[in-house]
């Protein structure tokens, strides 16, 4: 985006090459809390202690097939999720429909699913804004989950015939004689080729593929008597071209390949760290094993430029992950805390789920970095370390956290551990000793250093990293 | 004003802050300095019209039979339009615009546009943000990011411009020493009192850029946030302001401008732009809110005696097609007005009307390139030299009073 430094990284040709523990690059603990933070929203230290044991193979394995978090709900979690999402669109309560998902991101044991549902969320940006319809915007989101590691073209067929997506692009006035050109712009320049890839005829044209598409009664629906069956020319190829072939000649081109590799980059990989070589390399990739999501995943998961030095802590942490993550990796579940809140939060740090700014979705990155989101980092970390979102609103045992891990409560110990716990270690030279020093207080309990401490960590400028 | 005591007071509150100061050279005697000596300095506000406005319906030449023609269902009929002559009026929503003008306060450039038009939203909006044709040239910076740059003593201080709106950092104000503060709203600045003062100090050594940027942002965000909350209750106002986003936004944009901060630049956001269907009502309700906004916010600083030093600038990525679609609504289009407000102005119509019986592919040509309006605010306003800033030779229009 901006300012991008060029780190430097493997060479290009090798860089999904699988990564293999070497005694430069070995599996380490930074590694482990790197590869959680990324695919997922943050670890416990059990989770962190079990992966370090088991090696990367497994670990990522655990990652792709959604038993990378231990279960910590204690009710059966897809059937407690359906009945809040039920809840929720009846209530026709938005910060219900957001505490939803915040739910399935806090207790979910695939976090990877949930945060590609994010990015789909973002990728195909639709508001309850203008739809002001919770049962469609639920619909949409869980067709995000279901599909979020498929094809590319099966997610991307579904959100088409997806009537959220087609009333936010005003597909039901897109009519033959009369195009609506809004869904086939965007189509073309945010789901599929990006700019520089089509003109303005091919939106035109385009726009008369996807004539008569509609929804009725909440469902997709195909109205002929709409649709324009005349010669179209769509990216140089002739034909009567429709709505589903119009899918198709996206799909098969370069350019589609080229901006889904992009944004698997864009969700896992730090700023600057793939070259567009790499991002070539990937789309390549991707189109011959069908623009298969999982395999571009676990492609970009397993390699070496995944793990090195450069992608490590190299990406600002979204509002999901800073939210979800201190809450994971603190174990601070047990009383729960209020989803409802945390979603606000969310909200206040820049991300109103089912509210993106526009069709574009979220810029994110050093841009989720605003003045008041930073101010809004630091009353949420100050809030959580003193227990303020969970459900009986007593301060956390901080002590018993590092007592469960056989760690000392003192505060230096404490700050090294929570370095360990958040960062595989002191994340910056004298990171350690500069909050020490700044929540050292004589007049203080031991309690409220300690939830101070973990305050401080969390507003520290490092902890913004992912 | 804020006196030096109070600056102190202020910064005595963040001392981490000042342990910072490493990092932000000079920040302490820049700031001692704004706050000793009284800024006449003027400022310029920004206001983006964010999805594409219509801009063929907001300046509306309703006699004019192409438009009739193209306009089938949407059409403003002379009846309603608030007419500007016997050509040209405002949409009937526009009655505060329409004041702001007979009082000497408005002038609308028409037809402004830059060559090949982009119609996508994000393409076109960082052309006009840039002012380059390719908006990631260059690093990404902004045409008044740049400008600042060029002010900029080559010392920080809390922000060089100031975003209010729920909106991203906008690539405007984005410099290379320029910062930008972007705040969803001044409620929001309060830092829990339990917040423990928890700044690392920079590692000089460190070539992390991105750490870095991270930590300057933190440090800008606490001594911005530290000012503003302390001007809480200072500066209030009795102008009355209608009930709107825009002009919540506008009323803190005042408070700001009246509470002598530093920056020259202040920018919002209206959205909602984007009307491809049912165009009529959205339309209405956005221009009316503008309007509103607009004109409460002009009175406010003249009611302060401000308003001199005060040019607002308006602005859109793109307008939209001349002739309606089939759902009463407009797609993507190129040229538009741009407005400038303020007391400076020469108020009236500027730069000519886009022919309607000679378009290009269904769209407007434009008339005149939207820099030669920038070059203006550059040159004639802010006293920065525009072809620095600009990067080319964009002469400068007859818009303000000298």
């Amino acid at each position: 985006m901006e300012l991008a430094l060029q780190a430097e990284k493997p060479d290009s040709s090798t860089c999904w090459r699988e990564y293999r523990p070497t005694k430069k690059t070995p599996w380490n603990l930074r590694h482990v809390v790197h590869l959680h933070r990324r695919a997922g929203f943050a670890a416990t230290w059990d989770e962190l202690q079990r992966d370090l044991q088991e090696g990367p193979q497994a670990s990522i394995d655990r990652v792709m097939n959604g038993t990378t978090c231990e279960k910590s709900y204690s009710e059966d979690f897809e059937r407690m999720s359906a009945t809040i999402a039920e809840a929720a669109v009846r209530s026709n309560q938005p910060d219900r429909l957001k505490a939803w998902w915040l739910f399935r991101m806090l207790f979910t044991t695939d976090p990877l699913t949930e945060k590609q549902t994010l990015l789909w969320h973002n990728h195909f940006a639709t508001s309850n804004q203008k739809l002001e319809d919770l049962s469609l915007m639920h619909r949409q989101n869980d067709l995000f989950r279901s599909l979020a590691r498929a094809p590319f073209g099966k997610l991307l067929t579904a959100v088409l015939h997806d009537p959220a997506m087609l009333l936010w692009l005003d597909a039901p006035s897109n009519h033959k004689g009369h195009p609506n050109e809004n869904l086939a712009r965007e189509l073309m320049e945010l789901f599929t080729l990006g700019i520089g890839h089509f003109n303005e005829t091919d939106v035109k044209e385009a726009a008369r593929a996807l004539t008569g598409w509609t929804v009725i009664d909440d469902r997709f629906s195909f109205r002929a008597s709409q649709h324009d069956a005349g010669q179209k020319t769509i990216l140089n190829q002739h034909g009567v071209w429709n709505g589903d072939e119009l899918v198709e000649i996206l799909i098969n081109q370069r350019g589609t390949a080229e901006r889904l590799a992009w944004r698997l980059c864009q969700l896992f990989l730090g700023e600057g760290v793939a070259q567009k070589s790499d991002i070539s390399t990937l789309a390549e990739g991707l189109q011959s094993h069908d623009l298969d999501i999982d395999w571009g995943t676990e492609t970009i998961l397993r390699s070496e430029l995944f793990f090195t030095d450069q992608n490590i802590r190299q990406r600002v942490a979204g509002p999901a992950e800073f939210i979800i993550g201190a809450t994971r990796a603190l174990e601070l579940s047990d009383p729960p805390p209020q989803t409802m809140i945390l979603a606000d939060w969310m909200r206040q740090l820049g991300q109103d789920l089912f509210y993106p700014p526009n069709v574009g979705g979220w810029n994110g990155g050093r841009d989720w970095l605003r003045t008041s989101a930073l101010i809004s980092r630091a009353n949420f970390a100050t809030g959580l370390s003193r227990g303020q979102f969970s459900s009986n609103h007593l301060p956390p045992d901080w002590s018993r956290l590092a007592a469960k891990q056989e760690q000392s409560s003192n505060p230096e110990d404490f700050v090294a551990f929570l370095a360990d716990l958040l960062f595989g270690g002191d994340p910056s030279p004298g990171w350690v000793e500069g909050i020490v020093k700044s929540v050292s207080n004589k007049s203080h309990s031991r309690e409220v250093v300690l939830q101070q401490t973990v305050a401080a960590v969390l507003t520290s400028p490092e902890a913004q990293l992912n | 004003m804020l006196t030096r005591r109070q600056f102190l007071d202020t910064s005595l509150l963040s001392t981490s802050i000042l342990s910072l100061a490493s990092s932000v050279p000079c920040f302490l005697t820049r700031s001692l300095q704004a706050a000793e000596k009284k800024s006449h300095g003027r400022i310029l506000v920004v206001i983006e019209l964010n999805g594409g406005n219509d801009g063929l319906n907001t300046v509306v030449p309703f006699n004019d039979e192409n438009y009739q023609k193209h306009r089938k269902t949407l059409q403003i009929t002379e009846a309603k339009v608030l007419k500007l002559n016997s050509k040209i009026g405002l949409h009937p929503a526009m009655t505060g615009t329409a004041q702001l003008v007979e009082d000497g306060r408005l002038a609308i450039v028409q037809g402004v546009g830059y060559p090949n038009p982009n119609r996508s939203h994000f393409e076109s909006m960082g052309i006009w943000q840039s002012a380059l044709m390719n908006p990631n040239a260059h690093g990404g910076y902004g045409w008044l990011g740049r400008a600042l740059d060029q002010k900029s003593k080559q010392v920080r201080t809390f922000a060089d411009a100031i975003c209010l709106g729920n909106v991203d950092p906008p690539q405007a104000l984005r410099g290379r020493q320029a910062t930008q503060a972007t705040i969803r709203s001044l409620a929001e600045l309060q830092l829990d009192s339990h917040t423990p003062n928890s700044e690392t100090k920079p590692d000089e050594s460190t070539t992390d850029d991105l750490l870095q940027f991270v930590r300057r942002r933190t440090v800008d965000a606490r001594a911005t946030a530290a000012r503003i909350t302390k001007l809480k209750n200072a500066g209030t106002t009795e102008t009355r302001y209608p009930q709107s986003g825009l002009a919540n936004r506008l009323k803190g944009i005042a408070r700001l401008i009246r509470a002598e901060l530093e920056p020259r630049v202040y920018y919002t956001v209206q959205a909602g732009y984007d009307t491809h269907i049912n165009q009529e009502f959205d339309h209405y309700r956005r221009l009316s809110e503008f309007s509103g906004a607009l004109s409460a916010f002009l009175n406010d600083l003249r009611d302060s005696q401000l308003d001199d030093r005060v040019l607002v600038l308006v602005f859109s990525e793109f307008g939209r097609r001349v002739a309606e679609n089939d759902s009463q609504g407009t797609d993507h289009g190129t040229a538009g007005p741009v407005f400038l407000a303020g007391p400076s102005v020469k108020a009236g119509l500027h730069g000519s009307t886009p022919d309607l019986a000679d378009l290009v592919d269904g769209d407007l040509k434009m008339t005149t390139d939207f820099r030669r309006v920038y070059a203006t605010v550059l040159s004639k306003w802010l006293e920065i030299n525009p072809q620095t800033c600009l990067q080319g030779n964009f002469a400068a229009m007859d818009l303000l009073q000298s």
